[in-house]
């Protein structure tokens, strides 16, 4: 579409002709309110809160329905559109309950915002509003219709995301809701976006409500560690509490768009597992007891530098995690391939059904930076074992120290007999993870590693975008993070020689080794991420 | 006037009287066919020049001119078009079509042939009220016959045209009586209107250009074919032309449809056809062109029924089917009653329709029930201000405008209500 010339509130604007009068308006700075519209989902018009006035038009237009076109001048500060505004807003709010105070969208309702903007101030409606029940529409909603104002965008995002017409409009008239079809539930992994764009507080998220208001919520800028696709999220966590309490989407037109699943949206209770690690442990007597870093960390080094003494790094398997951060991965290669000359280096995949919606897709690998760890080398070289081969030569001796840098049930490694034969065999096997696993259980050594909301560093999603994630937290018990404890380890086994304060460097380091990387930093990712290198070969370290 | 109607001969209702005026046999016997065959030897565009020339103006209530409307249909297009009939009679008042569906079906078909003939589609669809079972069975069953006789299907009447005919029974809303609600509902969704632009003609019925048009529009079709448009034009007053259907109602002694010129005076069709008022008392009202029209007084009767001389006096002519209200009639419950229709049928889509015609008739009521203010009079006229225009389709304009029109006119009436704290007439004679 070409662009035309046209004016809003008088201001010239040049736009590519077609758009619509609320994005156009925006380009000259001016705010034209809607509840109905959304840019990731069809136009319906049916707010009518977006009226603008077009000169030379005796009637009010819907901006959201209503394209540019050469030389039109649109108005959105005449009397007639303050009064339509008004109308609209007067409207809306007749049946509505009024309950901002008990209403979990309080603070973050854009009928709420609007009335603070538009007024009316006090409503001319005398009569008994209606009533609706509150009610149970799937496994993440609450449905309380009293509130709602038939925007239809639950409607349609089920409809055209999702491809599915899991909710829809009943009724008609006054007597018009939104429910779901004979009963049923909302069962799509996309229906937690709704609570996102519900403009009110008619669907609210179950696993959110009640639990604070907005307002007391820091909101970072993250990305979810739930699938290679990287989605762009909000972590929106209580400083005070030291807790996330939710997983909002954010907005990033070259991977997510406006979107998230439900998975990521509900991705952060592992961050606050009653069984998470909170101390280094070791093996004694009893079984696995508290220790400390500066006791566990030189000990595993000197274990592990006396297989490398009796036995070659060959007798040495390390195996990462998809979901370490691309500054972890390059530490890895750097203490240990690098460093000690270790072959066996590798990635267990997690590879999980595809899900493909409309104009969605959950990925079918749950590590969010598989791509990122093949990238930096994390992956066997020529004469190195892959995860499977690594554990069956552990089973069968040749191999004396495995390293695991996130544990899990036995049969991500192998055969499960195979696995627990290996593990036993081994003279050491120090386990850095979050939570107690199958594999940590037989472990000599047990580092508390961090979450995704516990470190800074980045990800690098399955089309080669490199992406941000953020502290968020602040540590919880004698954990650390990863690319600390990497770097403990490289120091205490002489291979770090001056180690890095913040992964920021650590990252500039790998943009210098690493091809891929190369040219990037954190001021350059900024929010929405950056592309590797195009056409560079996936394991890149010389 | 009233030597310029009694002259006047009725062609769309010429037959109804006859026994099975709804077959084939009666249809053909008195000419029937034979514009369709006359039709069918000119260009599509010649047609639509015919009807242009003609000046027939949709009888559904909005008179937008038909020939325009089918000119506005892309000629060059791989997309199939559409041809839909509106037979979606709902209004309150209106009852026009029904007749011409169930006495005279084939009329109404050979015109839809013509118009789709002129518009170039090769399916029609008739949507049918959904309570018009009867009416639909009759159709039906015309359709079967006019399908046998050659008329409907392949290489009609020996052309390289042709055209299937289906007819689609609705499911019970006014909405779908919008052209944009229709197609909706046609396409097996809720009746909700659609924005416009853009206009049916070019993305209507599966996205594809479409006409739709009310039934006594198309039954005009075959007798300007037959006639000529000059025969057309010539009846009736200048831009509003041709015979028409007025159907009567309320205190009237004759209630009924009556088919005269256009712009017959409303006087007339109240005294000379509908026999006056019963118990010869005086008129306090009438609603010219159905419910969504704005009421005129009693003394405002000498009037032109047509589109552009009401829409002059502040009111419309609609489906042109006036309810006649006498002095027993309270004006504050005919307007409740008339807001509790369009409450009931608004469609729920946009806020300002669905909000305030339920707001509109609580005011209404409260009145009417002896609770009313003075200051419910104002928001009643401000609550119809802010619907009006505001909307996604008309409908939030029909609901405003009649509301709006009873509180003005019976202003002094509604404030009796208010100041006396009852209805003055007890209900009146409207339940």
């Amino acid at each position: 579409m070409p662009a035309v010339k046209a004016f809003v509130d008088g201001r010239e604007i040049s736009v590519e002709k077609g758009t619509n009068l609320i994005e156009a308006a925006k380009l000259a700075g001016v705010f034209v309110p809607h509840f109905c519209y959304h840019p990731g989902l069809p136009v319906v018009g049916v707010c009518r809160i977006c009226l603008c006035e077009l000169e030379g038009r005796p009637k009010l237009v819907a901006g959201c329905a209503t394209g540019v076109e050469e030389g039109m001048k649109i108005v959105t500060r005449s009397k007639k559109v303050a009064d339509a505004r008004k109308a609209v807003m007067e409207f809306l709010l007749i049946h509505h309950p009024l309950d901002c105070p008990m209403c979990d969208k309080g603070g973050e309702c854009t009928l709420q915002d609007y009335t603070m903007l538009l007024g009316p101030s006090r409503s001319r409606f005398r009569f008994e509003k209606l009533t609706w029940p509150e009610e149970d529409v799937g496994g993440k909603l609450v449905l309380n219709k009293n509130r709602c104002i038939l925007c239809m965008r639950c409607v349609n995002l089920c409809k055209d995301v999702a491809g599915l017409d899991e909710i829809a409009v009943l009724n008609r008239g006054e007597q018009t809701f939104i429910g779901t079809v004979d009963g049923r539930m909302i069962e799509n992994e996309l229906a937690g976006n709704i609570a996102d764009i519900c403009p009110v507080g008619a669907l609210t998220s179950k696993d959110f409500r009640f639990k604070a208001r907005p307002w007391e919520l820091t909101n970072v800028s993250s990305v979810c560690p739930h699938c290679s696709k990287g989605c762009n999220i909000t972590v929106g966590y209580h400083p005070r509490r030291n807790e996330i309490l939710r997983h909002t989407a954010r907005e990033n037109m070259d991977v997510n768009q406006w979107w998230i699943c439900d998975r990521g949206r509900g991705g952060f209770h592992h961050v606050h597992d009653p069984r998470r690690l909170t101390a280094p442990l070791r093996r004694g007597e009893g079984g696995l007891g508290p220790t400390t870093w500066n006791e566990a960390l030189p000990a595993i080094a000197r274990t592990l530098r006396d297989v490398i003494t009796r036995h070659g790094a060959r007798a040495v398997g390390v195996l990462s995690s998809g979901t370490l951060t691309n500054e972890e991965h390059y530490l890895t290669r750097a203490i240990f391939t690098d460093g000690l000359g270790v072959t066996h280096v590798d990635v267990p995949p997690r590879p999980q059904p595809e899900v493909v919606y409309r104009k969605f897709t959950i990925e079918g690998d749950r590590d969010p930076n598989a791509r990122g760890a093949r990238l930096c080398g994390i992956a066997p070289t020529a004469s190195g074992l892959g995860v499977r081969d690594m554990v069956r030569a552990a089973a069968e001796g040749s191999i004396k120290a495995l390293i695991f840098l996130r544990g899990g049930p036995l049969d991500l490694f192998g055969e499960p007999a195979i696995v627990e034969r290996a593990l036993g065999n081994v003279e050491l096997l120090l386990v850095v993870d979050l939570l107690p696993s199958a594999v940590s259980e037989r472990a000599h050594w047990v580092l508390p590693g961090v979450s995704f909301a516990e470190k800074d560093g980045t990800f690098t999603n399955s089309q080669g975008r490199v992406q941000r994630i953020r502290k968020v937290l602040t540590l919880n018990g004698d954990t650390r993070e990863d690319w600390r404890i990497l770097q403990g380890l490289g120091r205490a086994l002489g291979v770090t020689t001056t180690p890095d304060p913040d992964p920021e460097r650590i990252f500039s380091r790998l943009a210098q080794a690493v091809p891929a990387f190369s040219g990037l930093s954190y001021a350059t990712l900024g929010e929405l991420g950056a592309p590797i290198a195009a056409a560079t070969a996936d394991v890149a370290v010389g | 006037m009233a030597t310029a109607t009694a002259t006047f001969e009725p062609v769309l209702t010429k037959t109804i009287h006859l026994p099975s005026s709804h077959t084939l046999a009666v249809y053909k016997k008195h000419g029937g066919y034979q514009a369709l065959a006359t039709a069918l030897k000119k260009t599509p565009d010649e047609i639509i020049d015919l009807v242009k020339r003609s000046g027939l103006r949709g009888r559904g209530g909005a008179g937008f001119p038909t020939g325009t409307k089918w000119g506005f249909v892309p000629k060059s297009t791989d997309r199939p078009k559409y041809m839909c009939v509106n037979a979606d009679e709902s209004e309150p008042g209106a009852f026009k079509d029904r007749l011409l569906c169930q006495k005279d079906p084939h009329q109404l078909l050979e015109g839809t042939l013509i118009g789709s003939y002129a518009i170039g589609a090769s399916r029609a669809y008739i949507y049918i009220r959904g309570e018009f079972a009867h009416e639909a069975r009759i159709l039906e069953a015309a359709i079967e016959e006019a399908r046998k006789a050659g008329y409907i299907g392949s290489n009609i009447l020996g052309s390289k045209w042709s055209c299937e005919v289906t007819m689609y029974l609705g499911a019970g809303a006014y909405i779908c009586g919008e052209e944009t609600g229709l197609i909706e509902s046609l396409e097996g969704k809720r009746g909700w209107p659609r924005l416009k632009p853009p206009f049916p003609a070019v993305v209507g019925l599966f996205g594809c250009p479409t006409v739709v048009n009310n039934v006594e529009t198309l039954a005009c079709v075959p007798h300007i074919v037959n006639r000529g448009w000059e025969w057309f034009a010539g009846i009736g007053p200048e831009r509003n032309t041709g015979p028409k259907l007025y159907g009567l109602s309320g205190h009237v002694k004759n209630p009924g449809v009556y088919e005269l010129p256009m712009g017959v005076s409303l006087r007339e069709l109240i005294y000379e056809y509908g026999g006056g008022v019963p118990g010869d008392r005086a008129v306090k009202g009438v609603i010219p062109g159905g419910a969504s029209c704005p009421v005129i007084r009693g003394d405002e009767i000498d009037i032109q029924m047509d589109f552009d001389t009401l829409t002059r006096a502040g009111s419309l002519f609609g489906t042109g089917t006036p309810i006649v209200m006498d002095d027993t009639t309270c004006m504050v419950r005919a307007a409740w009653i008339t807001a509790r229709f369009f409450a009931h049928e608004s469609c729920g889509q946009c806020t300002p329709c669905r909000e305030g015609c339920g707001w509109l008739q609580r005011l209404l009521w409260k009145i009417e029930e002896g609770r009313g203010e003075e200051k419910d009079l104002d928001t009643i006229l401000s609550v119809t201000d802010q619907i009006e225009g505001n909307t996604i389709c008309a409908l939030g304009d029909a609901a405003a405008w009649p509301a709006r029109g009873f509180a003005r006119k019976y202003r002094d009436e509604f404030l009796q209500h208010i100041r006396e704290k009852r209805c003055p007439l007890d209900g009146g004679s409207l339940h």
